[in-house]
């Protein structure tokens, strides 16, 4: 359908603005300005800041620079989580651009991952496919794929290549039409107060009687509470790419096209904002 | 339907949612973000000019005293200049940059070359070491080569060279041979004529000489027919020769024949039996002058043409009337002598294979122990039990000589080669010698047993004695020369035709060969059934020294081949008793053997 073409395009391309603001502990040789980019959301922090990095590393001296880190407001910004879940996790409600504190050590070795260089990035993005695709079709389209065709994937998220990306892509989100959708669908639900990191169960798109399941039956069966009954104010909104869509929408459509290029559904629920 | 709305619902909102969102958060935000970066980066680009002309501003103000304002306008024209002579320099910078990159490679590629080129020129001066030494090596083989062959070469050299000088040496020698050899050829052929003229001339002069002789015997026949003469027995010896002549005159016609073998013999023989010729004639010559310068005519002694080993006896005969002792053929091999305990000699005539009676000698007291015929055959010396030697003309059967002198039996007595002397030997333990001249005892040597017999050499007497000792007696010293020690009593000796060989018989039963040359024993002939019977047992050579015949206790003739040293004819069809004595004629057809039981036996091989 053309809508799902754009839907698909439009959630490659979306973007958030940030501000990047040197942390006031870091030494500078002279005040640095504040640096202000729009990030992918698709993508992962530590690809799309170089430029930061490199314009922070002007004002600094080389003996004072360790491993770049982001944090805002306090919480160290795990770079592994696309920059999208992260935004919608922390400041989705908040005042836009997203200010994102940079700094350059004190590197918090028991919150966050290190990540030397972009194939540590290349290496984690390949490995949620994987997991993605064991759910989806037991491995067997992955495995199918050669190593270039995983390349092309990788390369296309690194260079911000929807066609290159979705000419691979499109294989993953194939299924046998006899099944009605994939065997168990790729998802994970953040939260922000929580001991889990993240919610990951296995939920079949079909019920067993074969009537496509939706969002809200997805919730219902994980996160109940996210489900608001009608005379009760929502105390809980649950955001997917920046929009809470209905929780009519069947879980397979969300899963083919609404699924970060890791092919997992990234779903954030977040306290719903007081006013 | 409813389905479909519913479906439509959701999407619709997600789409809205969507839009919305990029709104809010994409487009309000993207092209300020755009511009402010825009913005910083001309600042730092700012920044950085402004640096570097401040600097500058530094470095002109202390040598020029500028208007700030106008510093303000340089500044900016100088900023512009700057950055043009800044764009320049780095444009120039990279191309010094490029070209020195391009250099490096050049440099780097060359270096590759260089130590390409170097290792080459390593490897090949490697090899050319390696040649070299090749080469030096094999100079050297070749030099070794060269001179191995030279060495080669000079030793063919001298081989040659010595080959040559061999060659003339071996013609050289070769021609003397012949020329030798033709010598000799020529001396012998002249050698025989001359013999043969010789020869001639003796029997010319034997012819004359029996002819006259004829005729004197006729003359004294008729002469002797009308008166009788007494006969003495003892006549001078030295009238013997003439009178042996006379006497043998009867017995000459019958002579005639025999001297033909000697007539055959002077004539020249192949040249393998031509050294036997000439010692047989040189013998004859030997034994014709012992008689003085006169040619004889008395039996010459025959050849031995063969010597045939006896298979059969051919004649037994009674000889005797008693032990018979003693048994000689003549020389000529016509007459057989036998000796016996009846004192008498008889005489034989071998005819065909029998013996005729041809007449008896008479004179002895006792009992004949040996008789022997001298070298020409016309006498006969008998040694006797009676202490006395007697000599009797053959073919007249007197009496000649007596010799006495022995104190004991003269067990044997010989004639001397040159047949004018008479050695004896007796019991009494002394041997005399006796000269047939004078008829006296020349020597008597004590020889310290009883001599059993005697031979006699050109210069040699050789005795057997009863003390199992032969000894050696030099003629001319008369002394002892050697004696020789067998093991036991010594019975018998005879000597080979050509005196180097002694044969001895012992009462031990064994018969053996000595050596004169080297006076060792070189044969030993025994055999099982052979026992010496008496200590006068006779033992005898076969005339060309190749048999032994001996005979034995219990009348058994044996012959051993000497070369074979083994026995080669035991005889025992004849014999009855012990056998005495055994003689082999000097033909070397008949052996004739005497017992003593008084028979003698003639053997042949017919």
């Amino acid at each position: 359908m053309a809508d799902d073409k754009d839907v698909l395009r439009d959630v490659w391309f979306g973007r958030i603005p940030a501000c990047f603001t040197l942390s006031p502990e870091e030494i500078t040789e002279r005040e640095a300005e504040p640096y202000y980019l729009l990030l992918p959301r698709v993508s992962y922090l530590t690809l799309v800041t170089d430029k930061v990095k490199k314009h922070f590393l002007k004002v600094m001296k080389t003996e004072d620079v360790e491993e770049i880190w982001f944090e805002y407001e306090g919480s160290p910004l795990k770079w592994h989580y696309p920059t999208g879940v992260l935004f919608d996790l922390h400041a989705s409600n908040t005042a836009l651009p997203w200010n994102i504190t940079v700094h350059f050590k004190n590197f918090p070795e028991h919150e966050l991952l290190h990540c030397a260089s972009n194939s540590v990035i290349e290496a984690h993005f390949m490995s949620c496919i994987k997991e993605a695709d064991a759910l989806k079709h037991k491995s067997q389209v992955i495995n199918d794929m050669q190593k270039k065709d995983h390349k092309q994937l990788w390369m296309g998220l690194q260079n911000d290549k929807f066609d290159q990306f979705w000419a691979m892509n499109r294989k993953l989100m194939e299924y046998p039409t006899e099944e009605g959708g994939f065997r168990y669908i790729p998802f994970r639900i953040y939260q922000t107060m929580s001991e889990r990191p993240f919610i990951q169960k296995l939920f079949r798109p079909v019920s067993p009687e074969g009537n496509p399941l939706t969002l809200g039956d997805l919730l219902k069966e994980l996160f109940p509470a996210a489900i608001c009954v009608e005379d009760e104010p929502k105390r809980y909104q649950v955001i997917i790419h920046g929009i809470e869509p209905l929780l009519e929408t069947p879980i397979q459509w969300l899963s083919e096209h609404l699924s970060h290029p890791d092919n997992f559904l990234h779903i954030s629920v977040i306290p719903a904002p007081s006013d | 339907m409813a389905g479909r709305r519913v479906e439509c619902l959701w999407k619709r909102h997600v789409v809205e949612q969507l839009k919305q969102r990029d709104r809010v958060q994409r487009q309000a935000f993207e092209e300020i973000i755009h511009q402010y970066n825009r913005l910083l980066e001309r600042s730092d680009l700012q920044a950085v000019f402004s640096e570097r002309l401040q600097t500058d501003k530094y470095e002109q103000q202390n040598r020029h005293d500028l208007s700030p304002g106008v510093d303000g306008g340089r500044c900016d024209s100088l900023q512009q200049e700057m950055a043009q002579m800044r764009i320049k320099h780095q444009e120039e910078l990279t191309e010094l940059h490029k070209k020195r990159g391009e250099l490096a490679q050049s440099v780097i590629e060359l270096n590759n070359q260089i130590q390409h080129k170097d290792k080459e020129i390593q490897s090949n001066e490697a090899k050319m070491l390696e040649y070299q030494q090749q080469i030096s090596h094999l100079e050297g083989e070749c030099r070794e080569l060269r001179n191995s062959l030279a060495d080669l070469e000079r030793a063919n050299q001298t081989l040659k060279d010595e080959y040559d000088a061999l060659q003339i040496t071996f013609n050289a020698l070769e021609e003397k041979l012949r020329k030798t050899t033709d010598d000799n050829q020529e001396l012998v052929t002249r050698w025989m004529a001359e013999k043969a003229q010789e020869a001639n001339k003796l029997n010319a002069e034997n012819e004359k000489d029996s002819r006259r002789r004829q005729a004197k015997l006729q003359k004294e026949l008729a002469d002797a027919a009308k008166e009788p003469l007494p006969i003495e027995p003892d006549d001078d010896i030295e009238v013997l020769s003439e009178d042996a002549g006379k006497g043998t005159g009867e017995t000459s016609p019958s002579r005639q024949p025999s001297r033909t073998p000697s007539k055959r013999t002077s004539q020249p023989l192949p040249p393998a039996g031509l050294l036997d010729s000439i010692t047989n004639i040189f013998g004859r010559r030997r034994s014709v002058n012992s008689f003085g310068t006169s040619p004889e005519t008395a039996e010459a002694p025959s050849m031995c043409t063969e010597v045939r080993v006896p298979s059969t006896a051919l004649h037994i005969f009674d000889a005797h009337d008693g032990e018979v002792n003693a048994v000689r053929f003549s020389p000529g091999s016509r007459l057989l002598a036998t000796g016996g305990m009846d004192r008498r000699v008889k005489l034989w005539e071998v005819i065909s294979g029998h013996c005729e009676p041809k007449g008896a000698l008479t004179g002895s007291n006792a009992g004949i122990t040996s008789i022997e015929f001298d070298s020409a055959g016309s006498y006969l010396l008998a040694a006797s039990n009676d202490f006395a030697s007697r000599i009797w003309t053959v073919d007249d059967f007197r009496l000649r000589h007596t010799l006495t002198g022995h104190s004991g039996k003269v067990l044997s007595a010989r004639f001397l080669l040159d047949n004018a002397r008479i050695v004896s030997g007796s019991y009494d333990r002394t041997l005399k010698l006796w000269d047939l001249r004078s008829k006296v005892c020349m020597k008597t040597v004590f020889a310290g047993s009883s001599c059993n017999d005697i031979v006699c050499t050109e210069q040699c007497v050789m005795s057997g004695h009863f003390d199992k000792k032969v000894r050696f007696w030099d003629i001319r010293s008369e002394s002892i020369v050697r004696e020789l020690e067998l093991l036991g009593r010594v019975t018998s000796l005879d000597l080979n035709q050509d005196r180097s060989e002694l044969l001895a018989c012992s009462r031990d039963d064994l018969v053996k060969i000595i050596d004169l040359r080297s006076n060792a024993v070189r044969q030993t002939f025994s055999a099982q059934g052979f026992k010496c019977g008496s200590d006068f047992t006779r033992v005898t050579f076969s005339p060309d020294g190749s048999y032994v015949a001996a005979g034995s206790a219990d009348g058994v003739l044996y012959i051993w081949n000497v070369l074979t040293g083994k026995l080669d004819k035991t005889l025992d069809k004849g014999h009855s008793s012990a056998i005495n004595s055994v003689s082999w004629s000097p033909s070397g057809a008949y052996v004739a053997s005497v017992e003593k039981g008084s028979k003698a036996v003639l053997w042949s091989d017919m």
